[in-house]
């Protein structure tokens, strides 16, 4: 089978009536894990594949990939409606959506959002499709000290993330990488910073964390301030307001077509990179957006180009996260160990043999993130309205009903009791964090960095030794992470040195 | 408020009706008390996985079998400890089974890790279901095409592993160690995918693993087995050198074959399907042969192997024997695991 047959092949199998409701239903299905705080795209697949055992493999393949590629886009509506991120890879949208809401422009917000996901995921799904005939050769490219200088790199956007207090920012991070390190190191059996809870040898899971860092904080918050989740809307949009604020939204997000395709660019290649997973490729793409915008002044304050940054790059990482699985049948993310995992309960090979004999299942895949994300956007249209109206009920009522929703979510990744308790110590440490001034997404990009980091490290030491960092590859990045951060602390002295005079 | 005195009052019937039953369950037939009852089995990893798969492949046979009803509960944590000690503390009503990774619960419980609180051969046993078979595999770029072909040609070969005590590390340790390989051990991958992918970009020459995770490696062309951990070849393993085999050509052999006997122990545990200690005889019986049923039933044997999966079925007695031998090493044999465990070696 031909590539140009396979692609036919796919589209038509994906548009069939035999597997489009499996679509359809995987989509709307993401979409209501992605909306509810806690449940990610590992827990939608997780509770999908155990349906395929009866499913034909197309109809399989459809549902299972729909119902992950929706979630960030469910995860996006939430985390600019109630600042509380979906999943982890929403954190990035929480810089700019909220302040967004709290000018009243939450459906300019909403609309950019789901736009930017439906564009991120289809130039990702499109670039895997091209990638096809090279994929292995790109896969493999990346090793140990590749990954770990990437993983290095991404850290330092950091510094442009909190620009303002670098310092701060630092030590976030730093303190972000510290709380990775809790657990039993996979090296060395060590049992880190468990303070001997066995619960804490398994590490701090990412979703209590998250959901402590800015949900649970941002409820304090709101407790304390009184009020309405949306600050200075004191009424709830019309409908036909909202319905209008969507439309420009979607607009916005193709009039900024250009920045769609970089920050796209992004997160496909990051999810190219084995372990660094999607939260990172936002943060770096709202670092990016920000730095390359004229405006940067007004980021974090509710410009609508970073929340497209980090919302395009979140699902174009789905594409590049394919493509290791597909390649050589390794799962680059738990996410996709579960896909592999799947595809083997379908009775599909995966590897070589699936791109050469199998390559209609292949566009299946491509079809089924692009039509996904689709239907994501026109359906999380509709669930735009009478969410957002939940945004101006007073704080009495709204963050009992929340804070119930976030500990239902910190429960169910793991049912433990433990984790619901993480979720509100680092509400507390988050909202200190957002008090003091200090970057919660620093932390968390620290944290989420941290594994990636410490391991590649370890592994290229053991495989290359300390001179590692002197191949060509490795040295090329770290000299622009390197001049990357250099050119930021000129720029921070220069700017501090133009406002001191006045 | 007499409405809810009334609901309060049935329920406290139910609850001593029900407590009444609990006492003389133990003299019901068994069969009877485990029709349309609903057992618990515990997965200690998450959906998806092999031992998910498995367990969801057989349940709808020992459901059959059984006439209860069976659900999936998934707990994972801890290299899948957690869900061990889970079902090792659960209740003994014969309500909660499990399956569980037999070998490294055995290593885990050998080195004496922190949080294995479970005692292997003291569970109750329904069957195993299937023991991997260990091999070695090389890579393709790596040149190596045989197990002479490693020894001989002068160079000290990177073994991939995943982390200490796993058994893609006790593995390359143990047999490495006696056998006398010139390699060395990089372990912290973080699963075995990783290894793979570090044997096809050259990083890393070799691994242990089973011959089920190796399968689609060696179709695909990227992978090549040199040396298995079999006495008797069978299948796909014809014709390629045993380390019994090479273990008895050299000093000592004798020694170094009880050593590889005692490994060979720990992989035989398999993964077996638990239930916790102390549960009443009759239960046990009857479940231990609902399981048996199920794993000879003709439609789910034939269904395994349409998909390739392996069985390897051992009955509860036997399993509980295998468990036991394999927690009883000679001292020095012990000795030398533990060190391998913990990477002292």
């Amino acid at each position: 089978m031909t590539i140009f047959e396979g692609m036919a092949s796919g589209f038509f199998q994906s548009t069939s009536l035999a597997v489009f409701p499996y679509l359809f239903a995987g989509s709307i299905f993401g979409l209501m894990i992605g909306v509810i705080p806690g449940l990610s795209g590992h827990f939608a697949m997780a509770m999908a594949v155990t349906f395929l055992y009866t499913m034909e493999p197309a109809a399989g393949i459809a549902f299972i990939l729909a119902a992950h590629a929706t979630v960030a886009q469910g995860g996006g509506l939430t985390a600019i409606l109630f600042s509380t991120p979906g999943t982890g890879q929403n954190a990035a949208t929480l810089l700019d959506g909220p302040p967004m809401r709290d000018k009243g422009e939450a459906g300019i917000a909403v609309g950019a959002a789901m736009a930017s996901c439906f564009l991120g995921a289809t130039f990702g799904a499109i670039v895997l499709a091209l990638l096809i005939p090279v994929l292995r050769e790109v896969v493999l490219f990346f090793g140990p000290p590749e990954v770990f200088v990437l993983a290095f790199l991404a850290l330092t956007f950091v510094a442009v993330l909190g620009k303002e207090d670098m310092t701060r920012s630092l030590i976030a991070a730093l303190l972000g990488m510290l709380l990775a390190m809790v657990g039993v190191d996979n090296v060395t059996n060590t049992f880190r910073f468990t303070m001997g809870s066995e619960r804490l040898a398994d590490g701090l899971q990412l979703v209590p964390v998250i959901l402590g860092l800015f949900a649970v904080a941002e409820m304090i918050d709101l407790w304390v301030r009184g009020g309405t989740l949306a600050k200075d809307v004191p009424t709830a949009l019309s409908a036909k307001e909202t319905q209008k604020q969507i439309f420009k939204g979607i607009g916005l997000a193709f009039k900024n077509w250009w920045l769609v395709m970089r920050c796209s660019a992004i997160g496909t290649g990051m999810g190219l990179i084995p372990g660094l997973g999607s939260a990172p490729a936002a943060f770096v793409a709202y670092g990016h957006a920000k730095q390359s915008s004229p405006d940067r002044d007004t980021f974090g304050k509710g410009n609508v180009k970073g929340v497209i940054g980090p919302e395009a790059a979140n699902d174009a990482v789905e594409g590049g996260a394919l493509a290791s699985t597909l390649a050589f049948g390794i799962p680059g993310s738990s996410s996709m160990a579960i896909l592999l995992s799947g595809l083997f309960i379908l009775g599909l090979e995966t590897g070589p043999r699936m791109l050469n004999q199998n390559v209609d299942i292949v566009f299946v895949m491509i079809f089924t993130i692009i039509f996904g994300n689709l239907l994501g956007t026109i359906i999380g249209m509709f669930l735009v309205n009478p969410l957002s109206r939940a945004t101006s009920i007073r704080a009495s009522v709204m963050v009992p009903v929340l804070l119930s929703v976030i500990a239902t979510g910190a429960f169910a990744g793991e049912r433990a009791i433990f984790d619901i308790g993480i979720a509100i110590v680092f509400g507390i440490l988050g909202y200190a964090m957002k008090v003091l001034n200090y970057s919660r997404a620093a932390l968390l990009i620290g944290f989420v960095l941290g594994f990636a980091v410490e391991k590649n490290l370890y592994l290229a030491l053991l495989l290359d030794g300390p001179l590692f960092i002197m191949q060509p590859i490795p040295l090329g990045l770290m000299t622009v992470t390197i001049v990357f951060l250099g050119w930021n602390i000129y720029t921070i002295y220069r700017d501090r040195k133009r406002v001191i005079p006045k | 408020m007499r409405r809810t005195f009334f609901k309060s009052a049935t329920a406290a019937v139910v609850a001593i009706t029900t407590l009444g039953f609990g006492t003389t369950v133990a003299a019901q037939d068994a069969a009877e008390f485990y029709k349309d009852n609903v057992i618990k089995w515990i997965v200690p990893y998450d959906p998806g996985g092999g031992y998910d798969e498995y367990s969801r492949i057989i349940i709808p046979y020992f459901e059959k079998y059984s006439g209860a009803r069976v659900d999936i509960v998934n707990l994972p944590g801890s290299g899948g400890m957690k869900g061990a000690v889970e079902i090792f503390n659960s209740p003994a009503d014969g309500l909660t089974v499990g399956i569980i990774n037999g070998s490294a619960m055995v290593t885990n419980q050998l080195a004496e890790i922190e949080g294995a609180t479970y005692k292997v051969g003291d569970y109750n046993y329904l069957g195993r279901m299937v023991a991997d078979k260990r091999v070695m595999v090389a890579s393709k770029i790596s040149g190596i095409t045989s197990f002479e072909d490693l020894m001989n040609n002068g160079t000290t070969e990177i073994v991939g592993a995943t982390g200490l005590g796993g058994s893609t590390y006790v593995d390359a340790v143990i047999t490495g160690e006696v056998l006398a390989i010139d390699q060395r051990v990089v372990h912290g991958f973080d699963r075995s995918g990783d290894i793979r992918t570090a044997m096809l970009r050259g990083d890393v020459q070799t691994m242990w693993g089973s011959l089920g995770s190796a399968l689609s490696g060696i179709e695909d062309g990227d992978l090549k087995i040199i040396l298995h951990g079999e006495k008797v070849a069978t299948g796909m393993l014809e014709g390629i050198p045993s380390i019994y085999d090479i273990a008895m050509t050299m000093d000592d052999g004798e020694k170094r074959v009880k050593i590889l006997e005692s490994w060979e122990a720990l992989s035989a545990v398999g993964r077996p399907v638990a239930a916790p200690p102390g549960i009443p005889e009759e239960r046990l019986a009857f479940v231990r042969e609902a399981f048996a049923q199920a794993m000879n039933d003709p439609e789910f044997v034939a269904s395994s192997l349409e998909s390739d999966r392996e069985l390897s079925f051992a009955t509860g007695e036997d399993m509980s024997r295998i468990a036991k031998s394999a927690t009883e090493l000679e001292p020095d044999v012990t000795e030398l695991f533990v060190k391998a465990i913990r990477g002292e070696i």
